[in-house]
């Protein structure tokens, strides 16, 4: 990586026009700064005052000052405790085990299928991914539907209906967004297989490794920073889902499918407790801060 | 995390081979394909066991692509069918009906405007900000320069589902709220993060000596940025766009929580009043209003990636 | 070298382009001609009864105040998602409308959120005012005795059925239950007989929201106990607190349960639909799928003329009788009344602009053809009169009956908050996620956090 130290300063120090001209140098930064502060730092200060009162939608004059009653009351709500539940289950599944393998998988078939079929799945891939979420849920809504398509085709095979979008929920919505997302953890993995250099992979098959001991003991290690940048990334990406489960079921029924983004808008606005919903999004976000962290320490030397 | 390489290694590194190769791309397949060439004796087989592998290789894709494409159908067969259902079958008489009947300006021609002002601006804004931002972090060294990248990148972490509420309360104090540039200014401040992230990544692999020479020619920063480093990091930045404008287009909860006003509902939260129409069956309209939506955002990303291999840049960028 | 200050430039003016915006922000460009004026627009887009109705009003309006425009404001949501995206809107003096359409049980939470204006001084000075009958103006009353809005309208509730369907399973054509279980077994004799069409409707689950509540759950509950003319289930007046649900909750949850596990009607998947309130009105009961639908006088508006699915037949193929209570008891019949009323918002910034399009709504012609076109009962004494509303509708001379039986929501400011967990407590016994008892006492426990303690049994 290039740096360059602008000042043509010697030993006794840069003389003022140019330490004024060093300072100016990082004006640049400022409107993006600017936009950060304003726009994120911002609300995520507020968000930290709201969580702590009870402020309404609607029946109350002013909100007041509650100090820790509504984290307490979160975590004796059996509601809040099946939204994390549901969080959890929802990021398992479609994000650690869902994109992440399917992502892997369709990227090592990719290396050597031939390129028409190549080009096609990766463009049918990529436009689950680049189509808006709330088309998507829509699409999912209409395959997982009792009446639609999954089930047609689970006739067709003579394999027991299910209603999906009934009786298990999490799982029809955790599995549209692997559809949704997979292409990213596609790319990521295409790039970083691509770059495993071909004789370490033949030396290792001269040397009579099958398939499964070449992707255990030499692909995956070679490839580990990019599993646990992806791995990374896409839980981030995962936790904050909204707009897919909305369109989809609304969290619904019941809150058999309410992740703590769907239960935290739930509260916010069809229960009008504003103070409450922000205390499960700064729970949220401290959880997202968490993983942040790790990953930043996992990545510390590549800064 | 490594710099992408830049734009004009994919296309040059993979390609020369003398092999049956096919063409470039950023698989590394080509590589493979000459390895194989050079490693196959002429045999009278039938398959050979890289044939063998292809074969094996396609079919699973084809079937994984078909599971992915099964949703896509339904999208393009129920938006020409007049009574389309909930299940992916192709339209007795294909017709245009559904797409004049939300050709109108409510449905259509406002939303999609609102979207438009709304994405641009705020890709745009992130755009121009996150250049200059990245030209000091990618240029300059300061004790200052690590912590400011590593906060970006955690603030990219972040669930911003997670500020939504208090970004609406506060747009409400602010009266920023119902507006469009302000809500553009949010989308384009979420954006940052990753944006100056990128634009700083693609910038590093612009060398400097480029720079010095526009110096001693008497440029200043701001023209060295737009002269030389931005046109050689082009499809870099050109990537950054489209992916920006992308994720833009596509947002829900931003509007959907920072705007009220029918009139100045973006695309992507009018799509959602359609859902309402459940008592009549409406789903050819919706599926039509989908496809008019998303439109734009595939041109764009065929676009980029037919040009550039944006999305593998972005994978290259992205992946450590 | 390099030049700094001609560079410092563009960094400097984007950054100030952003403070100045955001400053500029503090205007709320209202143009202070214009009244804007927020309801309700119907999810499907086909029913555009309000927006037709308004925007007549609104030339009306612009033609007799000269210089003066009307903005109409629809705001397309599910009845449960209005609410809160109305609370939104009036929350900053940008995007606040002048006139917003409020459902009477609103009225008070919102006024405890500062979000409405009073208006005694202008109804005092209103010669139409004494003709609104009393129960009327004590509906747009709030906790503070002052007048908050001008109702349009009330509602009554009762059981509409289909005579064809009944015909079919051989039920009478004047049926008229008189316990619960009458409404059970008549359900039950069309399941057998008249397969493939849903027996009865009632309204569950979070997502029809107040509609569950008061066609569903209140519809039962303030129909039980030994005295139900005078004893409030739900809310004592005398003490101020919020009744615990005790048999009588109990027995109508398990009314609801009945219903739907033992298929007595819709899908459940279906009843917990969002939309299901426009999937009965629209489709099922048109299609005549539905036997039975305990529902609200206004179910007619979509099927006139000027609604958006006309249904000439509907006047011979639907029947009416009222929802009776538990077990016969006196008045032998249960009926909830609601009603939606126009209001000032608080942050309005032209409230006497809004208060004259306020009169020019409600004008007797106006509120005739209101009452007409929304299938409305009459709360003015003119407009009860009026020739043209008696005819409109043969249903309106039943309903008009039942309300002198029907019971109003109570007034609390939490009523919404405990609106909101009985719908809860429907819909987990109607998914069978827990049983009656569970229900309740969940419900308890909810009712005791939202009236802060303020809780009796009965």
């Amino acid at each position: 990586m290039s740096t360059t130290d602008l000042t043509d300063a010697g030993q006794t120090g840069p003389p003022p026009q140019v330490r004024m001209r060093r300072r100016m140098r990082w004006l640049p930064i400022a409107p993006a700064t600017a936009l950060l502060l304003i726009f994120l730092a911002g609300p995520i200060g507020y968000c930290v005052y709201i969580a702590f009162t009870d402020m309404q939608l609607t029946g109350q004059a002013s909100p007041s000052f509650v100090g820790f009653d509504n984290f307490t009351r979160a975590f004796h709500d059996p509601h809040f405790v099946n939204a994390v539940v549901l969080t959890l289950v929802f990021t398992v599944v479609s994000s650690i085990l869902g994109q992440n393998t399917l992502g892997l998988t369709l990227a090592g078939l990719m290396q050597r299928a031939s390129k028409t079929v190549r080009t096609v799945a990766g463009a049918v891939v990529i436009c689950a991914w680049v189509l808006p979420e709330i088309v998507a849920g829509f699409l999912l809504y209409t395959f997982f539907n009792r009446q639609g398509t999954l089930n047609a085709i689970l006739d067709w095979l003579q394999l027991p209906h299910q209603n999906w979008l009934y009786t298990l929920p999490i799982i029809a919505v955790s599995f549209a967004n692997i559809w949704r997302g997979t292409a990213f953890s596609m790319l990521v993995y295409s790039a970083a297989l691509s770059e495993i250099p071909q004789e370490v992979t033949e030396s290792a098959q001269i040397d009579g490794a099958g398939g499964g001991k070449r992707l255990w003991h030499i692909t995956l290690p070679m490839i580990r920073r990019s599993i646990g940048t992806n791995l990374m990334l896409n839980t981030l990406q995962t936790l904050s889902v909204f707009g897919l489960i909305w369109a989809m079921t609304r969290g619904g029924p019941g809150d058999r499918s309410q992740t703590l983004p769907v239960f935290m808008y739930d509260q916010a606005f069809n229960n009008a407790l504003i103070g409450y919903g922000t205390a499960v999004a700064l729970l949220l976000l401290l959880v997202g801060a968490l993983f942040s962290v790790v990953y930043l320490r996992l990545l510390r030397e590549e800064v | 995390m490594s710099a992408a390489s830049s734009p004009a290694s994919p296309a040059a590194s993979a390609g020369s081979a003398a092999a049956p190769a096919t063409a470039a791309d950023s698989y590394g397949a080509s590589a493979r394909d000459r390895t194989a060439a050079r490693q196959r004796p002429r045999r009278r087989l039938p398959l050979t066991r890289g044939a063998r592998q292809r074969l094996a290789a396609d079919a699973a894709l084809l079937v994984i692509a078909a599971a992915f494409a099964v949703p896509l159908l339904w999208l393009v067969f129920a938006s020409l069918d007049t009574h389309a259902t909930l299940r992916v079958a192709p339209p007795h008489s294909p017709t245009l009906h559904n797409f004049s009947a939300v050709w109108t300006d409510r449905i259509t021609f406002t939303p999609m405007l609102n979207s438009l002002l709304m994405c641009g601006g705020g890709t745009l804004l992130t755009v121009v900000c996150s250049a200059l931002a990245a030209y000091p972090l990618s240029r300059f060294r300061s004790r200052f320069s690590r912590p400011y990248l590593l906060t970006v990148l955690f603030t990219t972490c972040l669930p911003v589902t997670a500020i939504m509420v208090p970004v609406y309360a506060l747009f409400v104090q602010t009266n920023l709220v119902d507006t469009l540039w302000g809500t553009a200014c949010f989308l384009a401040a979420s954006q940052l993060p990753f944006g100056i992230w990128l634009m700083k990544n693609f910038m590093d692999g612009v060398p400097v000596v480029l720079e010095e020479a526009a110096w001693t020619d008497g440029a200043s920063w701001l023209q060295s940025l737009t002269r030389v480093i931005l046109p050689l990091m082009g499809p870099g930045a050109a990537v950054v766009t489209v992916y920006t404008f992308i994720i833009m287009w596509g947002n829900f909860f931003v509007p959907f929580m920072l705007l009220i006003t029918p009139d100045q509902l973006p695309a992507s939260v009018s799509i959602f009043t359609f859902f309402g129409n459940f008592g009549t069956i409406r789903f050819g309209e919706l599926a039509a209003f989908s496809v008019l939506y998303s439109t734009p955002v595939l041109l764009l990303y065929i676009l980029i990636s037919r040009r550039l291999g944006g999305g593998f840049m972005l994978g290259g960028a992205v992946k450590g | 070298m390099m030049p700094v200050r001609s560079t410092a430039f563009p960094a400097l003016a984007l950054t100030t382009v952003l403070a100045a915006a955001s400053l500029s922000a503090c205007s709320t460009g209202n143009d202070p001609n214009t009244v804007k004026i927020a309801f309700r627009k119907d999810t499907d887009n086909k029913v555009t009864l309000a927006d037709d109705y308004l925007r007549e009003v609104a030339r009306e309006f612009e033609r007799t105040h000269k210089g003066k425009k009307v903005q109409l404001i629809p705001v397309q949501a599910s009845q449960q998602d209005y609410y809160s995206k109305v609370q939104q809107l009036m929350r900053s003096p940008k995007t606040a409308p002048d006139v917003v359409h409020e459902d009477s049980f609103m009225i008070n939470p919102d006024v405890k959120s500062g979000y409405l204006r009073p208006l005694d001084g202008q109804v005092k000075k209103w010669k139409s005012w004494d003709r609104y009958a009393q129960s009327a103006k004590d509906a747009a009353k709030a906790e503070d005795g002052k007048t908050y809005a001008v109702p349009d309208g009330t509602d009554t509730r009762g059981i509409w059925f289909n005579r064809n369907i009944f015909k079919k399973a051989g039920l009478p054509q004047d049926w008229h239950p008189d316990t619960w279980d009458d409404v059970l077994k008549a359900a039950r004799t069309i399941k057998k007989k008249v397969p493939g069409v849903t027996p009865l409707n009632i309204f569950t689950g979070k997502a029809a929201g107040e509609a569950a509540t008061m066609q569903g759950m209140e519809m039962l509950l303030y129909g039980t106990g030994s005295d139900p003319e005078t004893h409030n289930p739900l809310y004592d007046e005398k003490s101020k607190k919020w009744v615990k649900g005790g048999k009588g909750f109990k027995d109508s949850l398990r009314f609801v349960q009945t219903v739907y596990s033992q298929k007595l009607g819709p899908d459940v998947d279906q009843a917990l639909n969002p939309n299901m309130q426009t999937k009965v009105n629209a489709d099922l009961i048109p299609q005549q799928k539905l036997a039975m639908d305990i529902d609200g006088s206004w179910l007619g508006q979509q099927w006139l003329k000027t609604g958006g699915n006309p249904w000439p037949k509907w006047k011979k193929t639907m029947g009416l009788a009222p929802m009776p209570t538990q077990h016969g008891q006196a008045p032998g019949e249960v009926s909830m009344s609601g009603g939606w009323a126009w209001s000032v918002a608080a942050k309005s910034e032209k409230p006497d602009l809004a208060w004259e399009l306020i009169k020019t709504l409600q004008s007797r012609k106006n509120a005739v053809e209101w009452c007409i076109r929304g299938a409305q009962i009459a709360t003015r004494s003119d407009v009860a009169k009026d020739p043209r509303y008696l005819k409109s509708i043969p249903g309106a001379a039943f309903f008009t009956k039942r309300v002198r039986h029907s019971h109003y929501r109570p007034k609390g400011p939490v009523y919404p908050r405990v609106s909101t967990a009985i719908a809860e407590a429907m819909e987990s016994v109607t998914t069978g996620d827990t049983t009656v008892d569970q229900a309740t006492r969940a419900y308890n426990a909810q009712l005791k956090s939202i009236a802060n303690g303020a809780v009796t049994s009965q």
